[in-house]
């Protein structure tokens, strides 16, 4: 037998009392690492390729507002703007579903290829879309809850304009940060129940990355005192102007993380030192044989990182592993599509597990300190 | 069957248990009456079988082989809760340790045994009373066992076992951990149940002189009674 | 015969140091429980109690929000001398006609925009909406750029004092006061004249119609004149119903509270489970005590599944103390129903409160389950264990 052996023998002596320790830790690192990615995924939106390149540019009011559609050759003679479309939130309902459950937006189809350049379908699916003036692309996520396929009919009713319209799937697409979305002519729109010469707001691409500032300033600059005053901005700053009208949501996570890692860490140091004390008499044995003081607080230690350390792979990979290979989108009801723990994430709980095996240490170790060995051999078993 | 004035009768007693990969004899074929009102001591040195031949006449542990009688029930074939039952109306055990229940005092402890009767509350204390009264601890009943020294503490368990009026007191070293002043008492109490109270004591002892106390003993080695 | 309950409860406190620290863990689940639910039901409460049982709401056929819901001129005039329609004290009909526009405007401290709720609203407007009164300064004059705020919404916004003013749509708008919503989701609004709105956000169309009818029959009456008529794309409802349904915010907070009291529970769980081990273990004497005595092995185990309950019964008590410093603090989210700013309390109710310390006691029964078997399992002889 050697050290480390004595070290496994020991903290496995109660195997009950182990076991429900480790798994204690587990369940509490798993349940950090699930609030600190829904933090992570509710705060910075997935960047999705070609975002760097692109222009929301939305009504000054508010996004509610909609856009004359004659601003559009004003921002296409814009120096620095490669592409424009419209961009109009439809807002229909699917059967009799209560709610929305995805989005749909019109726009101009020939040009989508050129702005949205991480969307991706075949050859034949996008000539299909941009043939027909009622024909629909579905992202991938929706088209696999609904099981569309291409060349079904499907009928949303809006809750945004009045009636409904009937559309014709050409194509299922993949590959963006959202695959849930609908898009399909705002020509169509325009023709039924739309109106004609509004549109939602306008999506642009910038030729460089040097034009994005000079096209921002020239596109707000455009419309500045005019009747539809605009807000252009970088699709990132547009997404986090979202998350801001969220709140203090952040705020609740953080503080409830910090409530977890708290009680965590309470309840774990808690337990082991419930542990070690139940091992006092051995410890005072050790202590007459005549291991020193700081060998004891090796073996303390050592335990208790045991523990958390199993503790901590088992919480923090199983949450790794639960959110890697399962389906996100079923789990959480749509509500999260994609749920990444990140290196950093996971290093971040490691520590807090390597915080808690210290911690959890310290009441047994200077109870050790000061105990002589006269009392530890008296202590009840 | 037991014979005239017999409370006790056992007939060929054996306990063999295993420990480990060992057969150990406890008890070897024992048999023994004792009288209704002795004051009996079971002598022997350590793993002579008198603690495993008391438990056995208590209750609280079951023969390999043989019979035991209590006032003509056989023990050894009552099932659990029967045996729990009889224990509760039939049996007063001591402890060498004790055994007060921490957190309630003196007079709650000694009214425990009474909580699995049918009696009313007044019937209850009445009854409690009473047995301190007789141990002399009538003006300790608020204290808890910590607060009462090492002597009152067992007098408040000798007052346990007397509390449901049992025909049998069963005490395992009842002064192993007291000084010899508070040993005295005891014992001086136990032999007052005997001779006045018309109460049957058993008591297992290693002490000489506290054997000396009783009206009789016997002597077990090796799970065999000699002499 | 049971043991009695004061053993149970003194044994709960004669080892509070063991069992501190799970009490308080139990303590903070039950807190965090509490905590978020009571943010759900302040976000429904903040609607629900929202509106006049005689009024009847007017939106477009198909829409779920005023905001996106158009109603034309000739529609409101259409239905503006309706007979059924109640009158105020000068003769005038009680119907009137809002703009709904959502505004996005910078939070106090910089913290970013958000959209607003703007109703352009008439005069009789304010008068179908008593819950509604002023809190300071003065309502807006007619034909002015003026508003009134909520004073809730001003706690979170930034130039929303009397006397300040702020830009939108290309023009200043001045606050000529606060109201105060009373709790309904118009704790969450901006009111201006309703003309004004409609110059300034370059509306042709009204967004909703508020109408009070002379009685339930009447209202029946209204409804089936309006269903009936083809021209009439509208859909009515009580306004107190049309605010009910406007809470599906709360929802995917009430999964997040389910999610968390669950998972926090497991861990509770263990470390509740770890603490009557410990228990049984510190106490196997005096079970075995208990066992010579005559007590039965179940209430052995009733005692121990008793003594985890009320000790995870206490800490849930101790949770919902925790939490309630926070009963009526206001804050504010995105409403999914509205897409603009809804302000609301946390609200601890009565039965949220009995429902954490329910959930507190489950999980110590839960927990003491196996312990107490364990302890129930112990043979008589326990009682003579060496020390």
């Amino acid at each position: 037998m050697n050290i480390p052996t004595f070290i496994i023998k020991n903290a496995l002596r109660n195997k009950r009392r182990a076991v429900l320790s480790v798994l204690s830790v587990a369940a509490s690192l798993f349940l950090l690492v699930t609030l600190l990615v829904a933090l992570r995924e509710l705060t910075s939106p997935p960047e999705g390729l070609g975002a760097a390149l692109r222009v929301a540019v939305r009504n000054k009011i508010s996004i509610t507002n909609p856009l004359p559609a004659r601003q559009r050759p004003i921002i296409e003679h814009i120096s620095g703007v490669e592409a424009v479309t419209p961009f109009t939130w439809f807002g229909g309902k699917y059967q009799n579903e209560e709610g929305m459950t995805f989005a749909q937006f019109a726009l101009d189809a020939k040009m989508m290829r050129r702005l949205f350049v991480d969307l991706k379908m075949t050859d034949a699916e996008w000539q299909a879309f941009t043939d027909e003036k009622t024909a629909a692309i579905i992202g991938k996520v929706t088209a696999d809850k609904y099981k569309f396929k291409a060349g079904d009919r499907i009928t949303l009713d809006s809750t945004v304009y009045p009636g409904a319209l009937q559309f014709k799937i050409a194509g299922i697409y993949h590959g963006t940060a959202d695959d849930r979305n609908m898009f399909f002519h705002q020509d169509y729109l325009d023709d039924s129940i739309g109106i004609p010469g509004q549109v939602g707001m306008w999506w642009l691409k910038v030729k460089t990355i040097d034009d994005m500032p000079g096209v921002i300033a020239a596109v707000n600059k455009a419309f500045a005192n005019t009747s539809a005053e605009v807000r252009a901005e970088s699709e990132r700053a547009f997404q986090l102007g979202f998350i801001s009208m969220w709140g203090n949501i952040k705020v609740l996570i953080s503080s409830i993380c910090t409530v977890v890692v708290f009680t965590l860490v309470l309840v774990s140091a808690s337990t082991m030192s419930m542990a070690i004390r139940e091992r006092f008499r051995e410890l005072a044995i050790l202590k007459a044989i005549g291991f020193q003081r700081r060998e004891l607080f090796t073996l303390i230690l050592a335990e208790s990182f045991g523990l958390t350390v199993a503790g901590g792979l088992l919480g923090i990979g199983g949450a790794y592993a639960l959110f890697t290979f399962g389906d996100i989108s079923k789990m959480t009801h749509g509500i999260f599509i994609a749920f990444e723990v990140t290196p950093k994430i996971m290093g971040t709980a490691a520590l807090v597990a390597a915080s808690l095996g210290i911690i959890a240490s310290i009441a047994p170790s200077i109870a050790v300190a000061r105990m002589s060995v006269v009392n530890g051999l008296k202590t009840l078993d | 069957m037991t014979a005239k004035g017999n409370i006790v009768t056992i007939r060929n007693l054996s306990k063999i248990y295993r420990q480990g990969e060992i057969n150990v004899t406890a008890l070897d074929n024992v048999s023994l009456d004792i009288a209704a009102g002795e004051f009996l001591t079971l002598m022997g040195p350590s793993g002579s079988g008198k603690s495993t031949l008391l438990h056995i006449i208590a209750g609280i542990d079951r023969p390999t082989s043989g019979e035991c009688q209590v006032q003509n029930i056989d023990v050894t074939q009552l099932d659990e809760s029967q045996l729990a039952d009889w224990r509760n109306q039939n049996v007063g055990f001591v402890f060498q340790t004790f055994n007060l229940i921490p957190v309630l005092t003196a007079q709650e402890n000694v009214e425990l045994p009474l909580l699995l009767m049918k009696l009313s509350s007044e019937q209850r204390r009445r009854r409690v009373a009473a047995a301190l009264e007789l141990v002399g601890l009538a003006d300790r009943a608020r204290h808890l066992p910590r607060q009462l020294s090492g002597g009152q503490e067992q007098r408040a368990a000798i007052a346990r076992a007397l509390v449901t009026d049992p025909a049998l007191i069963v005490a395992d070293e009842p002064t192993g951990n007291l000084d010899s002043h508070s040993a005295q008492e005891v014992l001086g109490v136990l032999q007052t149940l005997s001779r006045n109270a018309g109460k049957t004591v058993i008591m297992v002892t290693h002490d000489p002189k506290a054997a000396a106390f009783g009206s009789r003993s016997i002597h077990l080695e090796k799970g065999e009674l000699t002499a | 015969m049971a043991l009695p309950l004061t053993y149970n409860l003194r044994n709960v406190f004669v080892r509070w140091r063991a069992t501190a620290a799970t009490i308080f863990g139990v303590a903070l689940v039950v807190a965090v429980f509490v905590l978020v639910q009571a943010l759900a039901v302040g976000l429904e409460k903040a609607s629900q109690n929202t509106g006049d049982p005689r009024n009847l709401m007017i939106v477009r056929k198909g829409s779920t929000a005023e905001s996106s819901s158009q109603v034309s001129r000739q529609q409101f005039q259409t239905l503006e001398y309706l007979p059924q329609i109640a009158r105020n004290a000068n003769g005038q009909p009680l119907v009137s006609a809002d703009v709904v526009v959502l505004v996005s405007l910078p939070r106090r401290e910089s913290k970013g925009e958000a959209n607003v709720s703007m109703r352009g609203i008439t005069a009789i407007g304010m008068e179908l909406r008593p819950q509604v009164s002023l809190a300071a300064g003065r309502w807006f004059a007619p034909s002015k750029r003026e508003v009134v705020v909520s004073k809730k919404l001003a706690e979170r916004f930034a130039n929303f004092s009397p006397g300040e003013k702020f830009k939108t749509g290309g023009h200043e708008l001045t606050v000529a006061g606060q109201f105060d919503g009373h709790n309904t989701a118009f704790d969450s609004e901006i009111w201006m004249d309703a003309d004004e709105a409609r110059s300034i956000f370059d509306r042709d169309n009204y967004s909703s119609i508020l109408v009070r009818t002379t009685g339930t029959n009447a209202a029946a009456e209204f409804l089936r004149r309006i269903e009936s008529d083809k021209r009439l794309p509208l859909r009515v409802e009580a306004e107190t119903k049309y605010y009910s349904e406007q809470t599906s915010t709360a929802l995917p907070i009430k999964i997040l509270g389910d999610f968390l009291a669950t998972a926090m529970s497991i861990g509770a769980i263990f470390a509740a489970m770890n603490t009557m081990y410990a228990s049984v273990g510190a106490r196997t004497r005096e079970i075995g005590t208990l066992r010579v005595l005559g007590f039965r092995r179940r209430t052995i185990l009733a005692g121990f599944i008793i003594e985890g309950a009320m000790l995870a019964g206490i800490g849930g008590g101790l949770g919902c103390l925790l939490a309630l410093p926070l009963h009526g603090y206001s804050t504010g989210t995105l409403s999914f129903n509205t897409f603009s700013e809804v302000v609301f309390q946390f609200r601890i109710t009565p039965w949220l409160a009995a429902k954490g310390i329910i959930f507190a006691v489950v999980v110590g029964i839960v927990g003491s389950l196996l312990p107490a078997i364990r302890a129930s399992r112990l043979p008589v002889i326990a009682a003579l264990k060496a020390v």
